[in-house]
């Protein structure tokens, strides 16, 4: 952690970036982000198991571009992010979103976080996205703090099991999710917390026409929670921070993790993984699988 | 249950196109009760319905003594107003109103008016300008310095020939440069330009001005340059709103609801407010 | 005075079952939020549960609600009012965060325009508050005039004395109509049980004085603080519908056919960039922090000028959920010099 805020504060001090993006402690089991451009500020900056947001969102927002862009042209961001959001940085990259070069990436070893804040971390308390993961560091890290320590062993239970939905009779499945989308009262905190849902005018705030009800009735929740998952199928990177967002405790990742499982079954492709590959929907192979098209 | 949120129904009498981006409605009410209820004061607004797309804020355009129709004018700009734009004559919409504060004409008697609108702030304007003629005698000296991008921009063009027309009422028309046609005589130059070259005097004189913030923002210190004083300027702000009954909080400046407290400010008023319209 | 009994839990837990077998509408605290009780089996009336994700708002100022239907025919539009269910809502062992917040959300339902939509929910709700033995580091309720205690708001109060008995406080006239039926069920009062359960209380630590927040507000429209709050604010609704008191809300239309549509008046928020924009582009709050300026503006100055009222009752369900971690108790706390 000290190395971080050495580094970081180095950064500023060089001028080599306009701001660093990580996580500050506030309160025993809980982090919040914090954008700093004051190299002292940097001993505020953390990395431990409650470093849940993905900070990633926030290099899409006016506010953080502008600041690259306002101090004495430097064009340089750095960003905290955890092996799996770097993900997320590969698939904005991929998608012309941000620039390689204008980053600085720095990153953990990461031996996973808590589900939610408060609480404590253990097997038990492991965030669903930890359980089966496979990339403790990023090969697209500028530099990589902590040491590499092993993911303790999930003991905890899930709430819902993707399989198990997926064996339901359509009407079941149908059933299931509408009764989640009910509960939707369309905050959007889904939205906002997504890094890969950057359109500056999401289709939801589109009124000329209309396409989707903004009333959070079945219908319109229901249009809503299913368009979502389809623009981010193909482009979900999957760090669940929409289902972690969310206060009516909606299961997002179910409908996001089946999607992500559906493009790798068809096409091989995972998003997020490598900046070289075109996007899965911004490319087009002859022999692709037909199996979506009806 | 007394539902707030319900409109009238009015029928489209007349569609006036007053310019490529400009229309005003002629609506008389379906119910002759309502008809008859239904008065308001000039500066007062309404929520006017395009069923199946939403409601709209804007002015009562037309003179409160006008007992027969009610006129609105609107520019297309968002949902509602192209969906107002696609009705015909006999067409209906919904109104509901008349809401919020007015300009104080009866507390004006006695004083010398002048009248400065930009674009569609004229619609405003034109209510109390019909509502003070119609009462000519109770006031003084009245000047209209009426700006519109063009020629063609120009509104209530009939209104404006029969203001001129009159030697009670001291009209000044102009266009922004550029936007005046070969044959047009009146004067070419932004609102506050003409407003300085016109000299009015403040002299017992109110101010009754409407238009874009831009043109207020810099007609302000011609104004106060005269010597007019906060206090003798009204205008109106025009936030957005949905409501009009001071509940859906999109209005709010501080704790002022433009909707029920305004639309009508004093530009002293408008001064002490947190600078955030 | 607010006269007392003495009610074991399985006696008040007959009165609830009376309650849902008569077709009322009873709300209790669920997991994540109040839900409609079918069994009573599924109460659990815990005085030490924090407060759920979001608040019973909804059932009194819907998420979503049809304000009229319309029909269009070629020229013509018929117009059918639409219909408030004014059933009688039950809400059982409601915080006292909770339950002062529809009178603090009526005075502006009410001002002058009255809104009926509001106002029959309103009047047909039955609040039975219940004493809270617990906060977390969000909780505030001391600083905006609200406590554990308190009982503004209840039409009956229930206070835990043990696992199986409450202290029963009929403070209102309401409060005693519904409860009169069940006379038989209540015994004399232990008031010095209760006294010494109340006393017990524990009160999260006073953070601010609202008085010189206010007047802090009032000096610092422009300020640097809302400028680092802007950057890690992602402009969601959670705070504003998690709120029991947040109430902006949306007019709009929606067809369900060619023909035929309803008018909606849906929640909304005031962080949301479009809320204030106007079609021609221009928004008076057009980055996010002039929108946070206005949200804690709006609870802490604007509505206690207008309404004499803090938009606020302290129970920090907006920190607690917010996905970036801000904490308005931690802000509000800061408005000073």
């Amino acid at each position: 952690m000290d190395e971080l805020r050495r580094f970081a504060r180095e950064l500023l001090l060089k001028k080599e970036v306009a701001a660093v993006i990580g996580y500050e402690q506030v309160g025993e089991a809980r982090t919040r982000p914090v954008v700093i451009t004051d190299p002292d500020e940097c001993r505020r900056l953390v990395l431990n198991e409650y470093c849940l947001n993905n900070l990633v969102v926030y290099l899409n927002r006016a506010r953080i571009k502008a600041l690259a862009r306002s101090k004495e042209g430097i064009r340089k961001l750095a960003v905290v992010a955890k092996p799996c959001d770097i993900r997320s940085i590969v698939a904005l990259i991929q998608e012309n979103q941000i620039r390689r070069e204008n980053l600085m990436i720095l990153s953990m070893n990461c031996h996973g976080v808590v589900r939610d804040f408060g609480c404590e971390f253990n097997g038990d308390n492991l965030a669903a996205k930890c359980i089966s993961c496979n990339t403790q560091s990023s090969t697209y890290a500028d530099k990589s703090f902590g040491e590499v320590r092993e993911i303790p062993k999930f003991t905890g239970k899930l709430e819902y099991d993707l399989s198990e939905i997926e064996q339901l009779p359509p009407s079941k499945r149908m059933e299931f999710f509408r009764e989640q989308f009910d509960k939707c009262i369309k905050c959007y905190a889904c939205r906002a917390v997504c890094p890969l849902c950057y359109c500056q005018r999401c289709i939801t705030d589109k009124t000329i026409p209309r396409w989707i009800e903004s009333s959070s009735h079945s219908r319109g929740n229901f249009a809503w929670n299913i368009v979502r998952a389809l623009h981010l199928s193909g482009r979900c990177t999957g760090c669940g921070e929409c289902e972690r967002a969310c206060p009516m405790d909606i299961p997002l990742s179910l409908l996001n993790r089946k999607m992500a499982m559906k493009s790798k079954e068809l096409f091989g492709y995972e998003s997020g993984k490598s900046t070289d590959n075109p996007t899965l929907v911004g490319s087009y192979d002859q022999k692709d699988s037909d199996e979506l098209f009806m | 249950m007394n539902n707030i949120y319900l409109p009238h129904l009015a029928e489209i009498k007349q569609i006036i196109e007053e310019s490529p981006d400009t229309r005003t409605f002629r609506l008389a009410f379906r119910d002759r009760d309502t008809a008859d209820r239904f008065t308001f004061n000039a500066g007062q607004f309404a929520e006017y319905s395009a069923f199946g797309d939403g409601e709209s804020t804007f002015c009562i355009a037309s003179s409160p003594t006008n007992r027969e129709f009610i006129e609105c004018s609107f520019k297309v700009y968002g949902k509602v107003t192209q969906s107002l734009q696609r009705l015909n004559t006999g067409d209906t919409i919904g109104i509901r109103g008349p809401y919020g504060n007015w300009f104080p004409l009866k507390e004006l008697k006695g004083r010398n008016l002048l009248f400065i609108a930009g674009g569609i702030g004229m619609a405003p304007v034109r209510c109390v300008i019909e509502n003070v003629l119609d009462w000519r005698d109770d006031y003084g000296s009245l000047t209209i310095i009426y700006g519109a991008r063009s020629v063609n921009d120009i509104i209530y063009k009939d209104k404006v020939k029969e203001w001129k027309s009159r030697s009670d009422v001291k009209t000044v028309i102009t266009v922004d440069p550029g936007g005046e046609t070969s044959s047009w005589d009146g004067e070419v130059g932004f609102v506050p330009a003409v407003v300085e070259k016109t000299k009015p005097s403040s002299e017992n004189t109110s101010v009754i001005m409407c238009g874009p913030p831009v043109m207020i923002k810099f007609t302000m210190p011609v104004l106060e340059k005269i010597g007019f004083s906060g206090s003798d300027i009204y205008t109106t702000l025009e936030n957005r709103m949905k409501c009009g009954l001071g509940k859906c909080g999109r209005c709010n400046i501080g704790n002022v609801y433009v909707c029920k407290d305004g639309p009508v400010f004093t530009y002293e008023q408008i001064r002490n407010l947190p600078q955030e319209f | 005075m607010t006269e007392e009994k003495l009610i074991l839990k399985e006696d008040l837990l007959r009165i609830c079952d009376d309650v849902i077998k008569k077709g009322d509408t009873l709300l209790a605290p669920g997991k994540s939020e109040y839900v409609i009780v079918k069994d009573v089996s599924e109460i659990k009336l815990d005085p030490e549960a924090l407060p759920t994700k979001i608040s019973f708002k909804s059932y009194v100022f819907p998420k979503s609600e049809p304000v009229l239907y319309y029909k269009r025919s070629k020229n013509d539009v018929t117009l059918i009012d639409a219909d408030v269910n004014g059933r009688k809502i039950v809400v059982l062992g409601a915080k006292p965060c909770d339950t002062g917040s529809i009178d603090i959300m009526k005075d502006l339902f009410n001002w002058d325009y009255r809104d009926e939509f509001f106002n029959l929910r309103a009047k047909h709700f039955i609040m039975i508050g219940m004493m809270c033995k617990t906060h977390d580091e969000y909780c505030f309720c001391t600083s905006v005039g609200c406590s554990p205690v308190s009982e503004n708001g209840s039409d009956l109060f229930l206070i835990p004395l043990s696992d199986k008995e409450f202290a029963l406080r009929i403070v209102t006239e309401k409060g005693r109509e519904f409860i009169e039926p069940y006379f038989r069920f209540l015994c004399d009062a232990d008031t010095k049980r209760t006294e010494e359960v109340l006393s017990a209380a524990k009160n999260p630590e006073t953070a601010f004085d609202p008085d010189e927040v206010h007047e802090w507000l009032g000096r610092n429209f422009e300020s640097p603080k809302w400028d680092g709050i802007g950057e890690v604010c992602l402009s969601c609704a959670q705070c504003a519908f998690a709120c029991p008191v947040c109430h902006c809300f949306d007019i709009v239309d929606e067809d369900y056919s060619y023909s035929e549509g309803r008018r909606m008046k849906n929640w909304d928020g005031c962080q949301f960039g479009h809320f204030t924009l106007h079609a021609s582009g221009h928004n008076p709050r057009d980055i996010q922090s002039k929108r946070y300026r206005q949200r804690i503006n709006h609870k802490f100055r604007y509505y206690v000028d207008k309404f004499g009222k803090i938009l606020c009752t302290g129970c920090g369900r907006c920190s607690r959920g917010c996905p970036v971690s801000i904490d308005i108790k931690e802000i509000v706390s800061n408005c000073k010099d």
